[in-house]
C-alpha cells in the first residue's frame, strides 16, 4: 500500500488564484467585447446572440449538473477513491446561482427562442393551443426557477457541509451528507428531466421523446468527467497542487468517462433507432431536420466524434493511465459535448444550415470567464481537498487492482 | 446494528471464520446430504414442474387455441411470462459483472446463487417463445444458416429475431461466467471429497485446478475480461426485449424511454427475486454469517434506486402522453389507469412504486421478514407490469369495433406455474450439488487475521 504524506502537500489555490482570476477575467472581457463587436460591426441580431447564448448556457449548466451528480453519487455509494477530487466538483456544483443569472436573457426574450411563447403562433396551431397550459411563459419561468433552486440548494448544501468538515473534522457530517443525498438524487433526477423537456425539447414544441431527459443527463456526466481530469492536471502542473491525486485516480476518471460515453451512445441510439424504425411523422420531423442540408455532416460528425472515436481511444487500459493520452481524449469530449448541445439547439432555429459563427466562440468565452471567476472566488481560501474527510486515507491509498 | 464511523468499512463476513470453517459451512448441504426440508421443497417443486409439463404437452398436441388469445389480443400471457423471466435473470449478471467492475466486494456472498438464478430464469423464459411457435420442433429455423428450404430466411428486420440472438448469447456468457467462477470451488470440493466418485468428478469438472499462483493470475484476468464482456449483455438483452414493443406503432408500446426503463425494471425484479430466494436460503442453510444484514441492506438500496427509476419512467410516460397532444397516446394512458384493467395497473403502482418506499427506513431494511414480503410484492408487481403493458395496449386498438378482453386459460396458468416449478427444481438441485456461495472469493474478503487451521481447506 502506498502512503502519501499530505501534510507536505499544499492544497490551497493561494498564489494561483490571482492568475486564474486574471485568465477568467480576460476570457470574460474578450467574450463580451466579441459579442458587442459581432452585434454592432458584424450585424448579428439579438435572435442570433440568444441562440448562441442558449447553447453556451446549456453547456455550463450541464457541467454543473454532471458535477452535482458526481457529488451525490459519491455520497450515496460511500465511495472511497473519489474523495481527493470531490472538492473540485463541489465547487462546480455550487455555481447554480450564477447559472440562474445567466438564464435571465433566455427568460427575458423567450419568444425569440421558443415558438410556443408567441401568442400569435399558438392561436393558429391546435396542438400548441392544447399545450398552452404547460408551455406558458410565466409557468415556464417559474419551473426553470424551481429547477435552479433545487440544484442551488443541493449544491450549496453539500459544499458548505464539506467545507465545514475541513474546519471541524466531524465525521458525522459525512453521515449527514450521505443521508441527504438520497432524497437529493430523486429531486435532481426529476429536475434534470423536466428541465431538458422545457429548455431544449420545447424548441420544437410539437415533438416529444420520453428518453430526451436521460439523453441530456448522459451528456452532462460526460462533460463533467471530461473537464475534471483537465482541471486536476492543470492544478498539478502549476504550483505543484493536488499531488494527492495519482494516476490511479486519473484511471478511475477515465473509466467513468468511458462508461458515460458508452451510456450516451446507448441512449442516443435508443432514441434514434426507435423513432427511425416506427417512422411516425410527428416524431421523425426532429431527426429529419438533422438529416437535411448541411446538418447531415454535422450529425455524422457527432455520432462518430462523440462515440466511435472516444470508444476506441479510451478502451485500452493504458490510455486511461497515461495522463497525456487521457487529457487528449477528454479535451476532445469537451468539444464534442458542445457540438452535441449545438446539434440539439441549432437545427430547430436554423434548419438546413449550420450557422457556425465567431459569436458562438465569444459566448463560450463569456460564460467560461464568468463560470471560472465564480469557481475561483468560491474556492480561493478553501482547501482543494476535503482534508479531514474520514475516507481521505482510503482515497490516498487507493490502487486499481 | 450500531452506526459505524464512516472511516471504517464493516466486515463482509461475520463470526470470525477460519478458512476451514468457511468451506465446511458452505459445503454443508453438498457434503452432508439432503435434509428432509430439502426433499419436501424438491418434491413440491418437481410436482409443479410436472403439472407444467403436462400443460405444455397438451397445448402442443392441441394447438395454440388452448390459450385465451383472440384476434385483437394476439400476444398476452406467454410474452408476459417471457419478459418476466428474462428480467429475473438480470440481477445475476449485474451482481457478477457490473458490481465486480465497480469494486463492490460484498457481491461475493451472493453472486454464485444469483448467477445460477440467471441461468434458470433464462431457461424458463426461453420456453415461451418456443411454445408460441406452435410447431416447436421447427425452433431451429430461427437460426440463420444456409438451408435447403428454398430462400426461406428469418426476418432479420424483426426484433424478435434479435431477441433470439441476444438471449442465446446471454445464456452462453452467463453459463461461462457462472461455471468459470466455480472452478476453484469445484477443486475444493474434490480435495475434500470422501468418496472416489465425487473426487474424480469434481476434479474433472475443475479441469485439474492446481491453485498455483500463475493459475490464479490467469484466472483473475479471464474473470475480469468476462465481467467486461458480460456488462454490455446486461443491458443488451432487455433493451432488445423492449424493442419487441417499442419499435411498434402501438400507443403505450412505442416510447423511446423503453430500453433503459426495461433494463432497470429487469434489474429491479431480479434483485427482488434474489432476495426472495436468498432470505430463505440463508435461514434454512444457516448462512447468516455469510449473507449478512449488510448484504440485504445493500440489495434493498438497489431496490430503492432501480424501483425509483421504474417509477420515474411511469411518470415520464404519463406526462409525455399528456404533453404530446396525441389523442391515441392519451387514450392509452387513460385506458390503463381507468379502463377495464385498471385494477392491474394500480396493483403495479402499489407493488412497484409504493411498497419499495418502505425500504427507505433502515429499521424495515433490517427486518428480514418485512424485506422478504416486500420482495414478493415486487415480484408480483413486475409480472403485472408486463401484463399491463402488453394487454392494455392491445385490447383496445385503433378500431373500436374490434375491442376485446383477454383472460388467461387454465392451461396458460398451469404453464406459468410449471416454469416456477422448473425454476425452483433447478435451484434446489443447484443448492444440493454445488457450493451456493463462492468459497474462494469469500475467503478473499475475510480480511486480515483469519485463522489457518488445517491444510487443504
Amino acid at each position: 500500500m502506498r502512503t502519501t504524506d499530505i501534510s507536505i502537500d499544499r492544497h490551497e489555490l493561494g498564489g494561483l488564484a490571482p492568475l486564474l482570476l486574471k485568465l477568467a477575467g480576460a476570457s470574460l472581457v474578450a467574450g463580451v467585447a466579441g459579442i458587442a463587436l459581432m452585434a454592432t460591426v458584424g450585424g448579428r441580431g439579438l435572435d442570433r446572440i440568444l441562440q448562441s447564448w442558449l447553447v453556451g448556457f446549456t453547456f455550463f449548466l450541464n457541467l454543473s449538473l454532471g458535477a452535482l451528480f458526481f457529488v451525490l453519487l459519491h455520497h450515496l455509494t460511500r465511495a472511497g477513491w473519489s474523495v481527493v477530487v470531490r472538492r473540485l466538483a463541489e465547487g462546480m456544483a455550487a455555481l447554480f446561482p450564477l447559472l440562474a443569472l445567466l438564464a435571465v436573457p433566455i427568460v427575458l426574450w423567450l419568444p425569440r427562442l421558443y415558438r410556443w411563447a408567441e401568442p400569435g403562433v399558438v392561436v393558429h396551431d391546435p396542438i400548441l393551443a392544447g399545450k398552452a397550459g404547460w408551455l406558458d411563459p410565466t409557468f415556464f419561468t417559474i419551473r426553470l426557477g424551481v429547477y435552479l433552486l433545487i440544484w442551488s440548494v443541493l449544491g450549496l448544501y453539500l459544499f458548505s457541509r464539506s467545507v465545514r468538515q475541513d474546519a471541524t473534522g466531524d465525521p458525522r457530517l459525512t453521515v449527514t451528507m450521505e443521508k441527504r443525498s438520497a432524497p437529493g438524487m430523486v429531486l435532481f433526477a426529476l429536475a434534470v428531466n423536466f428541465c431538458a423537456f422545457d429548455l431544449l425539447m420545447s424548441l420544437d414544441p410539437h415533438w416529444f421523446s420520453t428518453i430526451f431527459g436521460v439523453y441530456l443527463f448522459a451528456g452532462s456526466v460526460v462533460v463533467f468527467f471530461a473537464v475534471l481530469p483537465h482541471l486536476t492536471h492543470w492544478l498539478q502542473h502549476h504550483e505543484e497542487l493536488l499531488h494527492t491525486v495519482t494516476v490511479e485516480h486519473f484511471h478511475d476518471m477515465g473509466k467513468m468517462l468511458f462508461a458515460f460515453v458508452v451510456f450516451w451512445a446507448y441512449i442516443a441510439f435508443s432514441q434514434y433507432m426507435l423513432i427511425w424504425y416506427a417512422n411516425l411523422p410527428e416524431e421523425t420531423e426532429w431527426f429529419l431536420r438533422r438529416q437535411s442540408g448541411q446538418w447531415v455532416w454535422f450529425s455524422l460528425f457527432l455520432a462518430i466524434g462523440h462515440f466511435v472515436i472516444p470508444f476506441i481511444l479510451l478502451l485500452p487500459r493504458s490510455s486511461k493511465r497515461k495522463i497525456h493520452r487521457l487529457l487528449l481524449v477528454s479535451a476532445w469530449m469537451v468539444l464534442l459535448h458542445w457540438v452535441d448541445i449545438y446539434w440539439i439547439v441549432m437545427p430547430e432555429l436554423s434548419p438546413g444550415r449550420v450557422p457556425l459563427d465567431p459569436l458562438d466562440l465569444f459566448v463560450m468565452l463569456t460564460m467560461a470567464g464568468a463560470y471560472g471567476t465564480a469557481w475561483v472566488l468560491l474556492l480561493r481560501r478553501r482547501s482543494l481537498v476535503p482534508a479531514r474527510d474520514p475516507r481521505l486515507a482510503e482515497s490516498l491509498a487507493f490502487e486499481n487492482a | 446494528m450500531a452506526e459505524a464511523p464512516p472511516a471504517t468499512r464493516q466486515p463482509l463476513i461475520l463470526g470470525e471464520k477460519s478458512l476451514g470453517q468457511v468451506s465446511r459451512d458452505i459445503l454443508s448441504l453438498v457434503e452432508g446430504g439432503a435434509t428432509p426440508l430439502w426433499w419436501t421443497a424438491f418434491l413440491i417443486s418437481f410436482t409443479v414442474l410436472m403439472i407444467g409439463a403436462a400443460a405444455i404437452t397438451y397445448q402442443i398436441a392441441t394447438g395454440v387455441g388452448t390459450w385465451g388469445l383472440n384476434k385483437t389480443v394476439g400476444w398476452a400471457f406467454d410474452i408476459t411470462n417471457f419478459v418476466f423471466w428474462i428480467g429475473i435473470g438480470h440481477a445475476g449478471t449485474l451482481i457478477s459483472a457490473v458490481l465486480y467492475l465497480l469494486r463492490q466486494r460484498w457481491r461475493t456472498s451472493v453472486n454464485r446463487s444469483a448467477e445460477a438464478m440467471t441461468l434458470f430464469a433464462v431457461l424458463c423464459a426461453g420456453l415461451f417463445p418456443v411454445i408460441h411457435l406452435g410447431r416447436p420442433w421447427f425452433a431451429y429455423w430461427m437460426a440463420p444458416y444456409p438451408n435447403t428450404r428454398g430462400s426461406l430466411w428469418i426476418n432479420f428486420r424483426s426484433p424478435l429475431v434479435w431477441d433470439f440472438f441476444a438471449i442465446s448469447t446471454y445464456l452462453t456468457i452467463s453459463f461461462l461466467f457462472w461455471y468459470f467462477g466455480m472452478i476453484p470451488d469445484l477443486a475444493t470440493l474434490a480435495t475434500r471429497a470422501k468418496s472416489r466418485l465425487r473426487r474424480r468428478l469434481a476434479g474433472f469438472l475443475s479441469f485439474g485446478w492446481s491453485g498455483s499462483t500463475s493459475t490464479w493470475l490467469r484466472y483473475e484476468t479471464v474473470y475480469l475480461l468476462l465481467a467486461g464482456l458480460a456488462t454490455p449483455l446486461v443491458v443488451s438483452v432487455h433493451t432488445i426485449v423492449s424493442w419487441d414493443f417499442a419499435t411498434a406503432l402501438i400507443p403505450g408500446w412505442h416510447s423511446t424511454i423503453f430500453p433503459p426503463y426495461f433494463v432497470t425494471g429487469a434489474i429491479f425484479s431480479g434483485f427482488a427475486m434474489v432476495l426472495t430466494l436468498l432470505l430463505i436460503a440463508r435461514k434454512t442453510m444457516g448462512l447468516e454469517d455469510y449473507i449478512t444484514v449488510r448484504h440485504v441492506d445493500a440489495m434493498c438500496k438497489i431496490l430503492i434506486a432501480t424501483g425509483g427509476i421504474v417509477g420515474f419512467s411511469y411518470l415520464i410516460e404519463v406526462f409525455t402522453a399528456l404533453y404530446s397532444g396525441d389523442p391515441y397516446e392519451q387514450f392509452a394512458v387513460v385506458n390503463r389507469a381507468f379502463g377495464p384493467y385498471a385494477w392491474a395497473y394500480w396493483l403495479v403502482i402499489a407493488c412497484n412504486v409504493v411498497a419499495p418506499q418502505l425500504l427507505w427506513f433502515k429499521k424495515l431494511r433490517h427486518n428480514m421478514l418485512v424485506v422478504w414480503i416486500i420482495s414478493i410484492f415486487i415480484n408480483v408487481g413486475m409480472w403485472f407490469e408486463r401484463f399491463v403493458i402488453i394487454v392494455t395496449s392491445l385490447h383496445r386498438d385503433f378500431v373500436p369495433s374490434s375491442w376485446a378482453m383477454y383472460r388467461p386459460t387454465i392451461i396458460e396458468i398451469a404453464t406459468l406455474a410449471g416454469t416456477f416449478g422448473l425454476f425452483f427444481t433447478c435451484f434446489l438441485l443447484f443448492a444440493r450439488f454445488v457450493p451456493v456461495i463462492a468459497i474462494s472469493e469469500v475467503k478473499g474478503v475475510l480480511g486480515p487475521g483469519h485463522r489457518h487451521e488445517e491444510a487443504g481447506s
